[in-house]
Formats: C-alpha cells, structure tokens, sequence
C-alpha cells in the first residue's frame, strides 16, 4: 500500500443551485488498523469557504493550520475574506514550493463567490487544480467515488437534495473501501446557512 | 493378519511431476499439477507466491465450550483497499459434523477443504465409520505440506464432533497443525482474541457462547479494515453442525451502540450584503 493510503480518506464535493456541499469519511486508521472514529478532514476557512483534505494524516492537519495563518494574514491585510479562486490559486501555489518533498495530501475546495456562485476544484499533492462544475473527488475511495457521483449527480439542485445526494454518493462508495468510511461529515453551504451532518454509516 | 499400511504409503504421485496421469483412477493419487516450463523455476515460484501472496484479510475464530464447538467467521473479500465482496462465505461445511473456516486464498481454502471432504467421505466407506477431527486435520496438514513454498495460502480451522468428543486443530499452508480450545486466524484476529480470551469460560451454554462470538466478530470488523460484512456464527454440537446466526455487523454497531439524539445547535450565519 503505498502511503498515500496510509491513513485512508474520502472527500467529496458537489455544486447546486447556489448552494455547494462537501462531505468526507470521519475514519483515522494506520494500514488496516482503525485508530479513530471522529477525525476532522473538512475545515472552514471562512464562512463561505471550506477545505477537505485526503491524504496523510500528519500533512492534512500541518497544511491546514499553514492555510489558516496565511488566511488570517490576508485577512487583516486587506480587511476581507478571500474568494475561493484567489483561494486555490494559494493552495496551488503552496503546495508546489514542495515540488521535491511535497505535502502527501490532496485538497477540495469548495466557497461561496461572487454572486453567490458555487466555486469546487481539486488538487493533486504538487498542486495542479483541476476545476469542475459538478463534482471533484479524492482520497483511496476515489475511484468508487467518481463512479458513484458520475450516476447520482443532476445539476441545480437545491440544498436538501443535494445533501441526500451527496451523502448517498460517499457512504456507498466508502462501503467499498477497507481503509475508509466509519461514518460520514457532511457540510451544506447555502448563503445564508451552514449545516453540518455527521452521518451513520457501517461502522466495518 | 496383514497389516493395513495405507496409511504409510507416499502421496507423492511416483510416475513423475507434470506427466499425465490420466491412466489412474481420478483419487488413488494425490491430485497433480502441471509446472510451468520454465528456465528459472525458482524465480518462477517466487514471483508466482509474491502475485498471489493474499494479506489473509479476514476474520474467523473458533472455541471449545461445554455444549461443543462454536465456530464464527467474517464475510468480507478485499484486495488490496478495495472491497471485492461484503458475503462471502468463510465456513465451509466439510460434512454434516465438520466445519472448516477459510482465511488466506479464497480458490486455495475452497478447493483443499473440498478435498478433505471427499477424502473423508472415502475413509468412511472404506473403513465403515465416520473419521476423527483429529484424523482429518491430519490429512489435511499432510496434504498442505506436500505443497510447502509453493504459494499456497490457507490459515484454517477444522471443527467437528467426533467419538471422542468435540475437537479443533489449526492447519496452515506451512504445513503446521495444533490442537487447541481457542483459536482465531486472520487480520482481525488480534481484536477478536482481546475479546474472546476476556469473556470465554468453559461453562457456558449455548446463546452465551454465540453472543461471545458475535461480539468477538463484530469488535473485530470495527477495528480491521479487511474485516466486515456478515458475522456468521455456527454451533457443532453432537448431532452435527447447525448455523444460529448471519448478523449484518453495520446493524451490529447500532444495536450494540445505539445513536442517542442530540440537539444540535444550528449556527445561523449573517447574510452577506
């Protein structure tokens, strides 16, 4: 197993009408060993802007307090919140000054811009964005996860729908993958609302 | 009085590897494989053995009690990170009073148990009386042995009721063969032990026995990520093997565990102007 697969993840993220959702897997575990049952993959950088992280455990926490301190550094230089694009083109940005020892993580991110438009991309580890209007996956569920969103997904969907969809897309492929699952941690981001789901899922 | 030597004799097939053998009659001799022609027959194997080299993602146990034998088993196949199949079955019902558990190579656990069936099923009519779990085993570890190196891959339990009583012997592809009153094989074993070695005595009766199992299974889904699916769990007892219970372990966790519902406070966020 190579070390990507080390800690097991899964990551999804799905645009509707104005409204975008991302959920990951809530299991930490070290090769086949279940180690934690509530780890945090999914953090907010503001209101309208979250970031999942896959990957190595270890480089989903580092990268993310690093991605919080130039957030807030912004922040208070220039007294708003970054767009989600502006966004990505940092996290890019970032990860690439690792080319040769990179960060063993791959982000989606998902915001709010302007207008109220859902904004989702992904990353490799060495920071090739790859923009999507549907959906964006990653972690060792990847493949089942494509799969999975590729039949589910219809566009403009409203807010519960999309939290039905999104949360059906995850567990059945995280049913599919020995190194992740145990629950589920789903964020739906409307405009004027957050709601965060912890879902029930086999636990095997 | 002739003494019966059968016993003694080689199964080691005499004509020679690879050759056709179809001039015996199909069970006489040990069933014989063709080799691979090939220059580097050791590097051949060594390939062959790291190819089908399977992680014996799995868990089964198995425990001696006052009532019999209690047998359990996972239902989870994985290759690698990905989950082949959520039912398969891991124990075999070698005849009506023996049971075998399947861990390592599915085709390896399947066909060699399938074997020892039909090799028991032969003692039988030969020797006019059912053979011994102990004579079975026995046959069983021979039969792997012959085969050492070469990449088969079966950690398995034979579990029976006999004359002397109920019995259980771990066989392996290393040709090992132990008797015992608690055994448990596979990736999730370790988690499966913690619980069974805390929680087993002798006397207990039968609900109590499978509940033990159950949970033994069950603790060791949650912990192992190549265990999972269906926690099946069979009872030998005198009259022979009977199945009590295939418990989807996801519903397991809840029944065990149930979700109590909490208030959640929602954050309302100010909206953007």
């Amino acid at each position: 197993m190579s070390i990507f697969e080390y800690n097991g993840s899964a990551v999804v993220a799905m645009v509707g009408k104005n409204c975008f959702a991302i959920a990951s897997d809530r299991r930490l575990g070290v090769q086949l060993q279940t180690i934690a049952t509530d780890f945090q993959r999914i953090s907010k950088i503001h209101d309208h802007l979250f970031i999942g992280l896959s990957g190595l455990a270890t480089d989903v926490q580092t990268l993310y307090q690093r991605l919080v301190f130039r957030h807030k550094l912004y922040q208070l230089r220039e007294e708003r919140d970054m767009k989600p694009e502006t966004f990505a083109s940092l996290v890019s940005a970032i990860l690439y000054e690792k080319r040769f020892g990179p960060f063993l993580c791959q982000p989606v991110i998902a915001g709010l811009g302007d207008d109220n438009k859902p904004f989702i991309c992904t990353m490799d580890s060495i920071g090739a964005k790859e923009l999507a209007k549907d959906f964006v996956v990653s972690g060792t569920a990847s493949e089942s996860l494509y799969g999975a969103c590729e039949a589910m997904f219809k566009p403009d969907m409203e807010a519960e729908e999309l939290f039905e969809t999104i949360s059906q897309a995850l567990l059945s492929s995280v049913d599919r993958d020995c190194l992740s699952g145990w629950g589920g941690h789903v964020y739906v981001v409307t405009p004027n609302e957050v709601k965060e789901r912890i879902l029930k899922g086999r636990m095997d | 009085m002739k003494l019966d030597t059968s016993g003694l004799e080689t199964t080691m097939p005499v004509i020679g590897f690879g050759s056709n053998s179809e001039m015996l009659d199909g069970f006489s001799s040990v069933p014989s494989f063709d080799l691979p022609r090939t220059t580097d027959f050791d590097g051949f194997q060594k390939k062959a053995v790291e190819m089908v080299k399977p992680a014996k993602g799995t868990t089964t146990l198995a425990f001696i009690f006052k009532e019999g034998v209690m047998v359990a088993a996972d239902s989870r196949a994985s290759m690698g990170g990905y989950i082949s199949s959520q039912s398969v079955k891991k124990i075999i019902e070698i005849n009506p009073y023996m049971l075998g558990t399947m861990a390592g190579g599915a085709a390896d656990c399947q066909f060699w148990h399938r074997n020892l069936g039909i090799k028991c099923r032969l003692h039988e009519l030969a020797n006019k009386r059912r053979i011994s779990v102990s004579g079975a085993s026995k046959l069983l570890a021979n039969m792997l042995y012959s085969y050492r190196g070469m990449g088969l891959s079966v950690g398995t339990m034979i579990a029976g009721w006999d004359e002397t009583g109920p019995g259980l012997y771990y066989v392996d592809n290393e040709g090992g063969r132990l008797k015992g009153d608690r055994f448990s094989v596979g990736s999730g074993s370790p988690y499966a032990y913690g619980v069974l070695d805390s929680g087993y005595k002798f006397d207990m009766s039968v609900e109590e026995a499978s509940e033990l199992a159950r949970r033994s299974i069950y603790h060791a889904t949650f912990r192992d990520g190549a265990s999972g699916g269906v926690a099946s769990v069979y009872h030998v007892g005198p009259q022979g093997w009977k199945k009590l219970s295939g418990d989807d372990v996801g519903e397991l966790h809840y029944h065990y565990y149930p979700v109590t519902p909490v208030t959640a406070e929602h954050v309302m966020e100010e909206a953007a102007e």
